[in-house]
């Protein structure tokens, strides 16, 4: 971009995304589309390793436990470059940036993902598992027709929690080149030499986006929550 | 080949993960605290600006605040223009936020009867606050500093995008210069769950002793 005299901050702005925007809309699904992979992944390895926990044998819970404090003792941006590189090196399979980012993100999200549903498990009171055997439901049964539902529900106001934290800290994947919105901000900041502005924009896009999802949960547990069962996980 | 000698340059870099971190949890302390009276008090209307800082900060990942700081302000501000301090200053802007919501919890769950019985014993409203709903409200609040810090020290590797010479630098630093794959960044992870673990459990612990000491809910 050359321009003869230096733009204000806004019109500089203006000129900036109506030049850059296809980048700018790329970089930001990367972000949304890393961000709901690992929620996803998250979300299965993360009731399996919580009823897994709650309901597992010994040696289960010993490895969920291992699981869950490797991933949420250590740094994202570290688990991202220990499975980039050791993956291929270990198997000898060649795993791209995009792939060995996601598959991060989903571990990342399991270990912390488990700790919500075990809460939310744990507030389905003891008693309705008696009642539910009493009226010769199977466990499976107790768990589709009567744990889950209920717990599901509980579990999502600290889910959305969840969704913020792993929505922001996409923004690690710029360690492994990932063209997500941080990195897309980085490129632009150093070819157009104004990184306050595109910092600034950068920040804008990423609170409209957390501000409007959060408040859509909201909207979702308001229509679907259990009047009464308010429980603090 | 991954030797002790590089297991000994990597421990070069937990230092400054140690000193990034605690800067800025006592940077977040001093601002976490005031944040929190202001939102629970509103001087002067000043609810909202409480509301604005801790909404703005949740919604915007550190590693943009830190690019923003380093690269978009160190004209305007100097002290940005070493990434250390951009990256303590911007974890610690965050954590000021994160602590106020931690402050504000545990001073709610100390009940409001504590401070009507302050003020019938002729305590200000202050006063009251200061030497009976602090130091309760302090030792409610300690496992959820416990977990603050240890979010800290993780985040810290957030540093190491702007080149920051620490725990996770050093582990890429080993990473090229050996070729090791599979060590360096398992080590960092294996230091960094060492480093965060025993923090957050001393609290936790440290927190419900003195409140079963204090006789606190």
């Amino acid at each position: 971009m050359k321009t003869a005299a230096p733009l204000d901050p806004i019109s500089f702005i203006i000129s900036f995304v109506t030049e850059y925007y296809p980048f700018i809309i790329e970089g930001f699904l990367t972000t949304v589309e890393m961000t709901f992979l690992g929620l996803a992944g998250g979300f299965v390895l993360g009731i399996l390793s919580a009823l897994g926990d709650v309901y597992g044998t010994k040696l289960m819970k010993v490895i969920i436990a291992g699981y869950v404090e490797f991933f949420r003792g250590s740094p994202l941006i570290v688990q991202l470059l220990f499975f980039y590189f050791s993956i291929p090196a270990l198997t000898g399979l060649n795993w791209d940036a995009f792939t060995a980012g996601a598959v991060t993100l989903m571990l990342n999200s399991g270990a912390y993902q488990k700790g919500y549903f075990k809460g939310a498990i744990e507030a389905v009171f003891k008693d309705q598992l008696m009642a539910a055997k009493s009226l010769g439901m199977t466990f499976r049964q107790t768990l589709t027709h009567v744990v889950l539902p209920q717990a599901l529900r509980i579990v999502i106001p600290p889910w959305t929690n969840e969704y913020v934290s792993l929505g922001l800290s996409t923004s690690a994947l710029i360690v492994l080149g990932i063209r997500e919105l941080t990195n897309i901000s980085k490129s632009i900041a150093a070819q157009t030499f104004r990184p306050l502005e595109v910092y600034l924009f950068a920040s804008a896009i990423y609170f409209l986006w957390i501000t409007i999802s959060m408040k859509i949960f909201d909207w979702i547990y308001e229509k679907v929550k259990i009047p009464g069962l308010e429980v603090n996980i | 080949m991954f030797t002790f000698e590089n297991f000994l340059f990597l421990l070069q870099g937990v230092p400054n993960t140690l000193a990034i971190s605690f800067l800025s949890f006592a940077l977040g302390f001093a601002l976490g605290i005031p944040t929190a009276l202001v939102k629970q008090f509103s001087p002067f209307g000043l609810g909202h600006v409480a509301d604005a800082y801790i909404s703005v900060m949740r919604g915007i990942p550190v590693l943009v605040i830190m690019l923003l700081f380093h690269f978009g302000m160190a004209g305007i501000i100097p002290v940005f223009k070493s990434a250390f301090l951009s990256a303590t200053f911007a974890l610690g802007l965050r954590s000021g936020a994160f602590q106020s919501q931690i402050f504000r919890g545990a001073i709610n769950s100390v009940g409001r009867q504590q401070m009507m019985a302050a003020t019938s014993l002729g305590m200000n409203r202050w006063q009251a606050f200061r030497h009976v709903i602090l130091p309760q409200a302090f030792i409610v609040a300690l496992p959820g500093l416990g977990s603050e810090i240890a979010l800290l020290i993780k985040d810290s590797s957030y540093a190491f995008v702007l080149g920051v010479l620490e725990l996770t630098k050093y582990s890429d630093i080993v990473r090229k210069a050996t070729r090791s794959f599979l060590y360096p960044y398992l080590i960092a992870a294996i230091l960094y769950i060492m480093i965060t673990f025993p923090v957050a459990n001393y609290l936790d612990r440290l927190g419900s002793r003195l409140k079963t000491k204090y006789g606190l809910r």
